[in-house]
């Protein structure tokens, strides 16, 4: 058993798997550890120190999607490329595809994968600080795959020359409004400025989030479905959501009007004579 | 009154638009540049509210008096509710507060009618140009049109909006003066014309300015009079051919607090309006036409979905090879997706089809069972009876808790 470590990156993983595919090493005996933690039952083969004389070929595309397939994190992280690129260069492309036992694997991940690129773009929530040096927009956000370096390219285009900064547990990336710092371990005052910003005029988002919701509508199950709830906690709206939920439930609401107007004077509008002759 | 207090009025009073849609949109993008904004034809929906809509937009009205009295509308003139209006640079400020946080992707503007229908499209084009040209925003808007204004002025609305929309509101004529005795279905139809029209002058010309580019919706209310489901369905089939429509949006009458005598006070089944949703991607993306999916007038079924309908109405196209069928075909098994159908394809070019894969691809098998034949698997239901079928795949409702007081 060949034991392989590539820091879970894509072109340490794309280094050790090109000399592994060169001397033709079956996919069953290669491991990869995952998050740093050694394969229990591992017994370590050296890996090869030459590359050796076997000449893969593979369409161009399978990097480009093994690369996105990368992003995952879960098990069997690597080695599942790994045997997708071992049978593809053997004249399998069918691994490729999703109705391939491996192939549907992959397909999922990528799924997962850009989903979670999209929840990034979608859930960030960006707080001004009052500072006049560094960033004016800090986020933080809880991705469950490595996709904040290559989705956050979304915000450059979106925030023009505005600086901004989105902190995760693990990495971090800072526009300084010119280029993109991307850094694999997230400074921890980046981290601590994006968690303990103080948003003194957050009030109008969240007014405007209770008063679109129809009551009269409720259907949290297809709403948890699109937002899941791992993603609450991190948005100011979050906090709303289940007081909401049980007072559409209790309030037997009959209408879409929020409680809140409800309570309010109205208005009828009485047409003038003119208006009453000739309708607009 | 303070700005919030309007966003609480004006956003409650718009809820009742169903879209809020922020796709189509061309590419445009803030890198180096000042203003902010970007669109990239994907739409993204920032949050969901718990009646599991998108919230992608900030969806308001401009105000919310009106002289209209639209029976099933909320701000109608005899309504008795709390009215409120904003001014252009209040929407403005809005929009950049929300768009800056990734709240939202953009604006939709949509207003009730003040002074005159030329007078209040003037305020909501006001708007987007100053949000376009002033702040240089570059997300998404999303205009309502007011059907009787001046072409001239829907014209410039399409120079500044990605989306406008005309509501057509109701089914049918005889529905339109019943329950909305100001509009009329000649100038929505229009006003329709002159947005198709504006999106057809600048189709070949590159070097034109754009024009509404993520194109014209509209949306029709449902349940609010007895129309039933083939008439509007053969009515929005028009709408498509007519003006080239990319949605119609089928929003459920949702009943308004004092609601007038002429409209119902409860809710339809808001699965009534799910199945049109259904049948319209069917004719929008599947290739049906409304003739096919209704024999005559009539409901589309609740308990079943329109496709697997067809299906069972359509034994004889049935049992369909997936190693042979044309991709046109496949489509229409219940069960079986745009997507899968071309994965099926893809596969089927490298080896055969066999039953395993459907699972693999995710294909709702239960539904896609009868209807299909593999390399390995001929069904046995072939011979079943579409009735029988029928009692098999169909929805059965969860049993509902009784209500205390009836």
């Amino acid at each position: 058993m060949i034991h392989l470590d590539c820091d879970d990156l894509f072109d340490n993983w794309r280094q050790q798997a090109r000399w592994l595919l060169s001397h033709e090493v079956d996919p069953s005996r290669v491991s990869w550890a995952s998050d740093h933690v050694a394969d229990l039952f591992a017994s370590d083969d050296a890996p090869p120190a030459n590359p050796g004389p076997f000449q893969a070929r593979i369409p161009r595309t399978l990097l480009d999607t093994l690369e996105r397939a990368a992003r995952y994190r879960g098990d069997q992280r690597w080695s599942l490329l790994y045997e997708v690129l071992w049978r593809v260069s053997h004249g399998d492309r069918t691994a490729m595809l999703a109705g391939d036992r491996l192939g549907s694997e992959l397909t999922r991940r990528i799924k997962q994968v850009q989903r979670e690129a999209h929840h990034l773009h979608a859930f960030v929530r960006f707080v001004a600080v009052q500072q006049e040096e560094g960033p004016e927009y800090v986020a933080w956000h809880e991705p469950a795959h490595d996709i904040l370096h290559s989705a956050s390219e979304h915000f450059v285009g979106r925030m023009g020359r505005h600086r901004w900064l989105i902190a995760t547990p693990r990495d971090g990336v800072y526009y300084d409004g010119e280029q993109l710092i991307y850094q694999r371990q997230c400074p921890t005052e980046w981290q601590t400025l994006a968690k303990n910003v103080e948003d003194p005029h957050g009030a109008m988002w969240l007014t405007y989030y209770s008063h679109i919701f129809n009551p009269a509508r409720l259907n949290p199950k297809v709403m948890q479905g699109h937002l899941p709830a791992r993603f609450w906690k991190n948005l100011p709206e979050g906090v709303l959501i289940p007081g909401l939920i049980s007072q559409a439930r209790t309030g037997k609401q009959q209408d879409g009007q929020a409680s809140s107007i409800k309570g309010r004077a109205g208005k009828r509008i009485a047409l003038t004579e003119n208006e009453r002759d000739s309708p607009p | 009154m303070e700005l919030i207090d309007k966003l609480s009025i004006l956003a409650d009073a718009a809820k009742y638009d169903a879209s809020c849609a922020s796709s189509g949109a061309p590419k445009r993008s803030s890198e180096g540049k000042s203003g902010l904004g970007s669109t990239d034809g994907m739409g993204i929906c920032h949050s969901y509210t718990p009646d599991g809509r998108c919230v992608s937009l900030l969806k308001v009205l401009l105000t919310n008096f009106c002289l209209y009295d639209c029976q099933y509308c909320v701000n109608r003139r005899s309504s008795d509710v709390p009215r409120a209006r904003f001014t252009p640079e209040e929407v403005v400020t809005l929009t950049l507060d929300f768009y800056r946080r990734n709240c939202v992707s953009g604006l939709f503007l949509s207003s009730g009618i003040i002074r005159s229908a030329d007078y209040t499209m003037e305020q909501l084009v006001r708007v987007a140009r100053l949000l376009r040209e002033e702040h240089e925003f570059r997300g998404y808007i999303h205009l309502k049109t007011i059907p009787e204004a001046d072409p001239a002025l829907i014209e410039e609305a399409g120079r500044y909006a990605d989306r406008l929309s005309v509501n057509i509101e109701l089914p049918t004529d005889a529905s339109l003066q019943t329950l909305a005795p100001e509009k009329q279905l000649g100038s929505i139809k229009q006003a329709m014309q002159t947005i198709f029209t504006g999106e057809q002058t600048v189709l070949n010309e590159p070097r034109a300015s754009r024009f509404a580019p993520a194109g014209q919706s509209t949306q029709m209310i449902v349940g609010a009079d007895d129309t039933d489901d083939s008439t509007i369905l053969h009515g929005a089939q028009a709408l498509y051919g007519n003006f080239k429509l990319r949605r119609v949006y089928y929003s459920a009458f949702s009943p308004i607090p004092n609601s007038p005598k002429s409209v119902p006070l409860a809710a339809p089944p808001l699965m009534r309006e799910h199945r049109l949703y259904q049948a319209d991607f069917l004719l929008r993306s599947y290739g049906y036409t409304a003739g096919e999916l209704f024999k005559g007038p009539g409901h589309l079924a609740l308990d079943i979905d329109p496709k697997l309908a067809w299906a069972l109405a359509n034994r004889e196209v049935f049992p369909l090879d997936l190693n042979r069928a044309a991709a046109s075909l496949i489509a229409r098994i219940p069960g079986i997706g745009l997507r899968t159908t071309e994965r099926l394809v893809a596969l089927r070019r490298e080896r055969r089809i066999r039953y395993e894969d459907l699972a693999r691809m995710r294909c709702v098998l239960a539904k896609a069972k009868p209807f299909v034949i593999t390399s390995d698997y001929h069904p046995l239901q072939a011979e079943v009876t579409s009735q029988l079928l029928y009692q098999q795949l169909r929805d059965r409702p969860q049993p509902q808790q009784m209500g205390l007081w009836g």
